[in-house]
């Protein structure tokens, strides 16, 4: 009897032993996943048009990458509606707007590569249930699905199909606790690698002040490092502060503080500048997509709060704002 | 009228049915109300978390006298009656883009969609146009740009439909 309890005892602590490896593997597949799904965003070279599907509309756009010996160079222009066109190279944006080409942001370039680090990886297996979710053809590529499903209401479940000879996202949706899509990418016609057109990346000229993209001086100096002294207290557990700088920005006369936090799927961003008493309308919460917005004045400094997390983080978020001197 | 713009939005009128109707609506006004009324009330049943004033109370209110948005959709829906009323849809809202588009693109949509439209977001919470800027700063330092790539910029350029 003693033999046999002993016996029941071992085998099923080894059931118990065996579930937790393949539970403990399935989310280290999925980690190292994410890592090459990362890493192909910024290395491979690619060209295709996708869908952006939010709130209720759909839009289309063309998408062009490809990665130099010096960096990336990445175009985006929408396919419907107004002309709208974004060229990012070496942490710097421009955007096409009001039928011309204009700088938006210029940033200190971040490591060259994927800035998925261990700790940020660690804080997403704490936070969302990682699992692969089977096998699905998108764009005529085979994908890996893989979902995370957060474990409190404070972020949104995020659902990615990454394809599995290069890792490439080639569709990925947001969707809220309801298990609706609130935004979603998806390709439906890519090239990877091969020939693809680098006419628009052109080394001479791109960057130069005359026959390529305008400098800026509003925006050109970009952002430096601070410590402003403003902190926020709420935020959903693991959402780790990534970024706290003082920043120019277009159509502002005060340069302006932005703190980001990030859990490592979503980020939220908290900026603040002095209130020039012209925001009657500022007050409030607005979304686009997975997106929220929300706004107050708060000791006669405009706070916004910004992030692809639900209206309720953000809203508790820079509703915990306060300066805590330096 | 209000059940006939009702059945409309269900799509359960058929092609010369939803055309007359959509004659309607483009002449009178009041009329055309009704169908911004309807569309706002679905909102809000989909997402009563969005809404900060005292419309949800109003619309609320106005949904006692209006029981028939609340009803289940018929299931005999005919299919062609239904992709009809949709594609004409599209030409005075892009809720019939959506709803196509989620057929094409998402399985998840397209399963939601035998119960319900995709979510909306009422029209007023939508982000300004003049706020991108602060979209545009948040995407450069948003983990989604190691996800998707610069896809994810498209979010920070979005135009209003509003404009005319």
């Amino acid at each position: 009897m003693r033999m046999y309890v002993a016996l029941r005892t071992v085998l099923l602590g080894g059931l118990l032993l065996a579930a937790a490896n393949t539970y403990a593997e399935e989310r280290q597949i999925s980690l190292d996943w994410l890592k090459t799904v990362a890493f192909a965003a910024h290395q491979t070279d690619y060209s295709g048009v996708f869908v952006y599907q939010y709130d209720n509309r759909v839009e289309t756009s063309r998408i062009i990458h490809v990665v130099e010996s010096d960096s990336e160079y990445e175009k985006l222009e929408s396919l419907d509606g107004p002309k709208r066109e974004i060229i990012r190279h070496h942490g710097q944006v421009w955007c096409y707007i009001n039928h011309k080409m204009v700088q938006v942001d210029s940033q200190q370039v971040r490591g060259r590569f994927p800035s998925l680090l261990p700790e940020q990886l660690s804080a997403l297996s704490s936070n969302y249930l990682i699992k692969e979710a089977g096998m699905e053809r998108v764009a005529g590529y085979n994908t890996q699905v893989i979902l995370f499903q957060p474990k409190d209401n404070l972020r949104y479940a995020h659902k990615i199909w990454a394809h599995t000879d290069s890792g490439l996202l080639l569709k990925a949706a947001v969707l809220n606790d309801k298990k609706q899509v609130i935004e979603q990418y998806a390709f439906t016609q890519l090239q990877i690698g091969g020939n693809i057109d680098r006419s628009w990346v052109g080394a001479k000229g791109f960057m130069g002040h005359d026959a390529g993209l305008p400098v800026s001086p509003e925006t050109a100096m970009g952002g430096t490092a601070i410590n402003s002294g403003w902190v926020v207290d709420t935020l959903p557990a693991g959402f780790k502060k990534t970024r706290e700088i003082q920043r120019p920005m277009r159509g502002k006369h005060a340069p302006v503080t932005q703190i980001v936090f990030s859990d490592g799927l979503g980020a939220i961003s908290i900026f603040i500048e002095p209130a020039d008493g012209d925001e009657d309308d500022a007050d409030g919460l607005s979304s686009r997509g997975a997106v929220n917005l929300y706004h107050k004045v708060l000791d006669k400094h405009l706070i916004t709060a910004v992030g692809e997390v639900p209206p309720r983080t953000v809203m508790q978020a820079l509703d915990s704002v306060r300066y805590n001197g330096k | 009228m209000k059940k006939e713009i009702s059945a409309l939005m269900d799509g359960e009128l058929f092609e010369d049915e939803a055309e007359n109707l959509f004659d309607q609506i483009k002449r009178d006004p009041a009329t055309h109300k009704d169908w911004e009324i309807y569309h706002l009330i679905g909102d809000v049943l989909r997402q009563p978390e969005h809404i900060h004033c005292d419309l949800s109370e109003k619309v609320r209110e106005r949904m006692q006298g209006e029981p028939t948005v609340l009803a289940p959709r018929g299931r005999a829906v005919k299919q062609r009656a239904r992709a009809v009323a949709l594609s004409a849809a599209a030409s005075l809202a892009a809720v019939g883009v959506v709803a196509w588009m989620s057929l094409q693109v998402s399985p998840e949509a397209a399963s939601q969609m035998a119960m319900q439209q995709p979510a909306l977001r009422p029209v007023s919470a939508q982000i300004q146009p003049k706020s991108n800027d602060y979209l545009m700063a948040h995407q450069e330092f948003s983990p989604s740009i190691d996800m998707n790539g610069g896809a994810s910029y498209i979010r920070t350029v979005s135009y209003s439909t509003d404009e005319k």
